[in-house]
């Protein structure tokens, strides 16, 4: 392959800078550089001329009157490939990138079984790919013609990258489409076996003369092949290749797609050692002695007053035992975190925790086969007309605020009682409306609270609110006098997402200008600037030691960051929709992530590695995750109307995949035969798969009347508080 | 190719003054269209899917065009889905347009403002208590979910996890037949046989003892109950099966050890028709069906004494029943005699005070009439006395010392009662020369 030609070298040759060509689409331009020809044209190397056809005309009467009819055979096989005026003829050259792809697929379909599950992740990439080819080569009808014949094939899993795609028609387009740039400026990684991989490029090298070189020249250019031993590691074996195959679930692998990195790390780079992880540190935050000590004090203080029942531990050494937390390896440093002295309200909080802790409900892992019934609370909001954009409970569960599309917020009391006002003279109202933000509002978060049992203690109120608008700021309000206090403007886009940390003080944004960032109430510019996706950073979520950042953004890419430098340690891919919402497990351990697809996925902090998948909930956006108190079960709620509750700890084999029991709708079994079920999707005819998969580690789901979830809150009590709003 | 009409194309280039267009130009125009849509629903979605909503609405559009720094549509703010005229340019071309009514300004100012919408206002109920779904009115029914998918299905589903959340779509059973042993059942048939044996009034004893005192007849509950209902509903005419169904179910009440509760609902219609139904045993002696009225009341009485805490709707109910029949003067006598003994049953005294004395005026002086008129003032005296028998447990109630009635004194206190009663009871009232009962009424 001697002058590859790149993509942009190519393009620049193009008429194209002159707008519209002259002839038909299919013109009879010369393009003996383009790659989609492939060398067999391009290898006549013939100097076009005026005379051309003419000195063909004679030479071959030349040569057939000496009798050279092998000579004049070769001549006229060579010279029918040109057009009356000696150049050579390309019709049909746009369409030979489809019949290209066509004959690849073909190849790994008739493929071995055992390469068919590898050599499969290499059709989305290796379609697109030759699509934009096409694209950029300036074959408006055939790159068309070319990308609506496979498209049925992966409207499963990229159905919004097909979307975005399908329109574009010119090389303009590419530079102007986001995705396409995307797909261009980055090497999408896939994993495959060396045998499977070899195979192919010495199928590819077979078609040389066809225009295997093409194919070749994208595997080259946009891809990055990652050639692994199959036998070496257990999670990447044949066997469970195949097992997953079979189970009909095609799936991503966690290190596929764009920003291909090594499972676990951020760090794309191969060569940089990025087989060794970043350490976390997962540990739940120490507390300061001064802390600790007046929490002991005021507990004994407690256990005196109120000493426990019998078999129950005295509250002193319940913390002993269960909460004390003091610094160790596993965990990050008060002074890494940088949180303020604690004050008399900190130490009211932990008292509560502690009581709470040894008080409360245990909800232990699934057990005797019957997951743990867990009860649930709906707050259904009514007359809504659709305008209720984004709910919040406060944790002590005395408010719930609702960010309208009209701008303003609205807090109620839970229990129904007016709210009073700090400020003199204002009557107590039984709402509050937070008027400020200037286009619809995204995202609320109230302030940590804790429910207070001890009238005379401190107030763990919740007393502040923070809003995410799409008029690109922040504000802060004081739940005491109902007023905003800050607004923080750094955003340069819409803010989908804001969230508090879990000692309060510091909070993160997500925007559509693709950051994240932390602030501190204090301060009104932002301290860290988390960058790396893509596309918006739609969710957020920080790690229960407030070290890290969780960022989910529809590049379907989960990200994390360290809060104390802005580094990004993890990247979790594996997602096939936008990342919707994600919660840390109270353990620090695991996270969960959900999409718009329907499904959540566990990850494995520590490794870096997916946990499982569980799937269940219907299309359109799973909107709020919330995790038991002992991580072990997980709560959902989403756009279709149901709350879902999941078993962590079942339902799972080394594969990282939740065994699929059933499947609804059609109610079609996919045992085994999924060759067969493989070759009606080649032939395009496979529909788009609508039906629900459950899989078995769901422990419970509770519809609602036509009310999408918005929220769905586990106290710390163990019971889920949701909401959501009534859509007659 | 392009689902971009092209002719669009044409007509804004001519719009613009340019009057031929190359083809390819129009094609090419139309991709680019079509990929700029394409890109401005994009953003659109973002905005869509981050205020949680299935429909895109125009306001979407208008935020994704400020994203990409485009200037919005005007005018097209609409929070609902804006609704598309179609009207027929020629075959196959439709043309759409959003609809758009005329208003009259001068109508839209003196129209009366339009309605206020509806708070926004939320409700709290159970989804899920302990993992079970309670049915109830704010949760969507099995029926409504079914389209839904909720369990894992399949070879290794649980299925207790299904029957858990009650959409195991398993058919339903058919009812067990509830099992009664011979021997209950030998015993029901004797009973009933008995009770119903005119003759051998012995028998009938004995077998309503046996129900007032056994243990273990609980299982006959619902048997007995059913027996009840029939027997009264098809032998209005006659008064010995009406009573024995009375002694039947004071027997019931009686026994300690039969669980009652979930039956009264059952057993209370026959006990009312008994109390104050129209025509009770057969015409010819108008007195006969006094005592079973009688006998009605008191079962409702210990009915009431018994289960009025348990269900806190019974008195309330009963005595609407029978405060109409007392005081509705086209049924007949009959009926307004169990109405009086049945509320003085129900509630004693305060009800007495409360729902008879006020209304004695007026009933009385329509007594007064039933009274002078020959076929009816045996009834009529039947009536009174109940009557008179209700003001008599006032008395009881009275405290303190009374003065003695002094003659003077005594016309007087007619008056009074008289104004409190109606003449006809003031009469007999005074006939008693009771002063504890004159002063009982006089404080009501």
């Amino acid at each position: 392959m001697s002058g590859q030609p790149t993509g942009n070298a190519s393009s620049g040759s193009r008429p194209a800078t002159n707008g519209i060509p002259s002839g038909s689409m299919a013109a009879s331009q010369p393009r003996p550089n383009d790659p989609q020809i492939g060398s067999s044209n391009a290898s006549n190397g013939q100097p076009g001329s005026m005379s051309q056809s003419n000195l063909n005309q004679i030479v071959i009467e030349y040569l057939s009157k000496k009798g050279y009819t092998r000579t004049e055979a070769v001549l006229r096989v060579e010279s029918a490939n040109q057009d009356a005026e000696g150049r050579p003829i390309t019709t049909g050259s746009g369409d030979a990138g489809g019949v290209k792809y066509d004959s690849m697929r073909q190849f790994i379909e008739d493929g071995l079984d055992i390469y068919k599950p590898d050599l499969r992740r290499l059709l989305w990439p290796v379609f697109v790919h030759s699509f934009l080819q096409l694209v950029s080569d300036f074959f408006p009808k055939e790159s068309r013609d070319f990308f609506n014949k496979f498209r049925p094939e992966f409207e499963a899993e990229h159905v919004e990258d097909i979307r975005g795609l399908a329109t574009i028609a010119f090389p303009e387009h590419i530079q102007d489409h986001d995705l396409a740039r995307i797909y261009r400026g980055n090497k999408y990684r896939v994993t495959l076996s060396q045998t499977a991989f070899y195979n192919l490029i010495m199928f590819l090298e077979s078609l040389e003369k066809s225009g295997g070189s093409a194919l070749i020249f994208i595997i080259q250019t946009y891809l990055n092949v990652v050639t692994i031993d199959r036998t070496a590691d257990q999670r990447s074996s044949f066997a469970t290749l195949l097992q997953r195959s079979k189970e009909g679930e095609d799936f991503p692998a966690e290190d596929e797609g764009i920003p291909g990195h090594n499972p676990g790390s951020a760090n794309v780079d191969r060569s940089a050692g990025s087989t060794v992880l970043t350490r976390l540190k997962l540990g739940p935050t120490p507390m300061e002695p001064d802390l600790m000590a007046d929490v002991r004090a005021e507990l004994e203080e407690k256990d005196m007053k109120d000493p426990p029942a019998e078999g129950q531990n005295s509250l002193v050494q319940h913390f002993e035992q269960q909460i004390k937390r003091e610094e160790s390896e596993e965990a990050p440093t008060r002074g890494e975190l940088q949180l303020p002295p604690s004050v008399a309200r900190d130490v009211a909080m932990e008292v509560q925790k502690v009581r709470e802790d040894r008080d409360r409900f245990k909800i232990e892992g699934r057990t005797g086969g019957v997951g743990p019934g867990v009860s649930v609370t709906m707050f259904t909001f009514h007359n809504t007309y659709d305008s209720i954009n984004c709910l919040d409970f406060s944790e002590d569960n005395l408010l719930v605020a609702a960010g309208m599309s009209q701008s303003y917020i609205r807090v109620w009391a839970l229990d129904g009682q007016a709210l009073p006002s700090a400020i003199e003279g204002e009557k107590p109202s039984a709402s509050r409306r937070l008027i400020g933000h200037s286009d619809a509002i995204y995202a609320v978060s109230f302030s940590p609270a804790i429910a207070s049992s001890d009238p005379l203690a401190p107030s763990t109120k919740s007393t502040h609110l923070l809003s995410a608008s799409g008029d690109k700021t922040v504000r802060l309000w004081s739940l005491e006098t109902w007023t905003c206090l800050v607004v923080y403007k750094g955003h340069d886009s819409p803010v989908w997402d804001v969230t508090w940390g879990p000692f309060g003080h510091f909070f993160v944004t997500g925007s559509m200008d693709r950051t994240a960032r932390l602030y501190r109430t204090d301060h009104i510019e932002d301290l860290r600037l988390f960058v790396g996706h893509d596309k918006d950073v739609d969710t957020l979520c920080f790690h229960v030691n407030g070290l890290y950042v969780f960022t989910g953004s529809c590049d379907k890419t989960v990200r994390m960051f360290t809060v104390t430098n802005g580094y990004p340690v993890r990247m979790f891919t594996g997602h096939t929709g936008n990342i919707t919402s994600m919660a840390c497990s109270p353990n620090g351990k695991l996270l969960a992530s959900a999409d718009d697809a329907g499904i959540i996925i566990l990850w494995d902090l520590g490794p870096g590695k997916m946990k499982k998948r569980m799937r269940g909930h219907g299309k359109g956006g799973i909107w709020s995750l919330s995790w038991s108190v002992e991580s072990t079960v997980l709560a959902s709620g989403g756009m279709d109307g149901t709350v879902r509750i999941w078993d962590i700890n079942s339902g799972n084999d080394a594969a990282g995949q939740g065994r699929i029991i059933g499947e609804g709708g059609a109610g079609q079994k996919i045992d085994g035969n999924a060759a067969q079920m493989q070759a009606s999707a080649g032939a395009g005819t496979k529909k788009k798969s609508k039906e629900v998969v459950v899989t078995s580690d769901q422990i419970s789901a509770f519809p609602t009347k036509k009310s999408p979830v918005y929220k769905v809150n586990f106290t710390r009590q163990n019971l889920v508080v949701a909401g959501g709003a009534y859509m007659p | 190719m392009s689902v971009w009409n092209p002719d669009n194309i044409k007509d804004v280039a001519e719009s613009l003054g340019v009057a031929s267009l190359n083809d390819d130009v129009q094609q090419a125009f139309c991709s680019d269209i079509e990929f700029r849509v394409s890109q401005v629903l994009e953003e659109g979605l973002k905005f869509m899917r981050h205020s949680k909503r299935s429909t895109l609405t125009t306001q979407d559009i208008a935020q994704a065009l400020r994203v990409l720094n485009v200037e919005p549509l005007y005018g097209y703010e609409s929070t609902r889905p804006l609704r598309f005229g179609e009207a027929s340019i020629g075959p196959g071309q439709p043309l759409y347009y959003v609809e758009d009514e005329e208003v009259d300004f001068e109508k839209l100012i003196n129209a009366p403002l339009p309605k206020v919408p509806r708070e926004i206002s939320f409700t709290a109920h159970w989804l899920a208590v302990e993992g079970v779904q309670p049915s109830i009115p704010q949760n969507p029914t099995t029926a409504d979910s079914r389209n839904q998918e909720l369990v894992p299905k399949g070879p290794s589903a649980n299925p207790n996890l299904a029957a858990m959340s009650g959409n195991d779509k398993v058919t339903v059973k058919p009812l067990v037949k509830h099992v009664l042993s011979k021997e209950l059942q030998l015993y029901f048939e004797r009973i009933c046989s008995a009770l119903l044996d005119e003759s051998n009034n012995e028998y009938r004893l004995a077998a309503l003892a046996s129900i007032r005192s056994d243990p273990g007849l609980h299982q006959l509950v619902p048997y007995f109950v059913q027996f009840i209902a029939e027997k009264v509903t098809h032998n209005l005419r006659n008064l010995f099966v009406l009573t024995q169904m009375m002694q039947l179910t004071s027997a019931m009440l009686e026994n300690k050890s039969l669980y009652v509760d979930p039956y009264i609902a059952s057993l209370v219609p026959p006990i009312l028709t008994c109390l104050v139904g129209r025509h009770l045993g057969r015409d010819g002696d108008a007195l006969a069906h006094y005592p079973l009225r009688r006998l009605a009341a008191s079962v409702i009485s210990a009915l009431t004494r018994k289960y009025s805490k348990s269900s806190h709707m019974l008195k309330p109910r009963l005595a609407r029943t029978c405060l109409k029949h007392f005081l509705d003067p086209s049924k007949p006598l009959g009926a307004n005699f169990g109405g009086i003994i049945g509320l003085q049953a129900i509630g004693g005294v305060e009800i007495v005070r409360a729902l008879i004395v006020p209304n004695l005026k007026e009933y009385g002086s329509m007594m007064s009439e039933v009274l002078d008129d020959e076929n009816r003032k045996v009834e009529g005296d039947m009536v009174v006395g109940a009557l008179v028998e209700a003001l008599f447990s006032l008395e009881a109630d009275t405290v303190g010392a009374v003065n003695g009635m002094a003659n003077g004194h005594a016309v007087e206190m007619k008056n009074a009662v008289t104004e409190k009663v109606g003449s006809l009871l003031a009469e007999k009232v005074m006939e008693t020369g009771n002063p504890r009962l004159v002063k009982a009424i006089l404080e009501c």
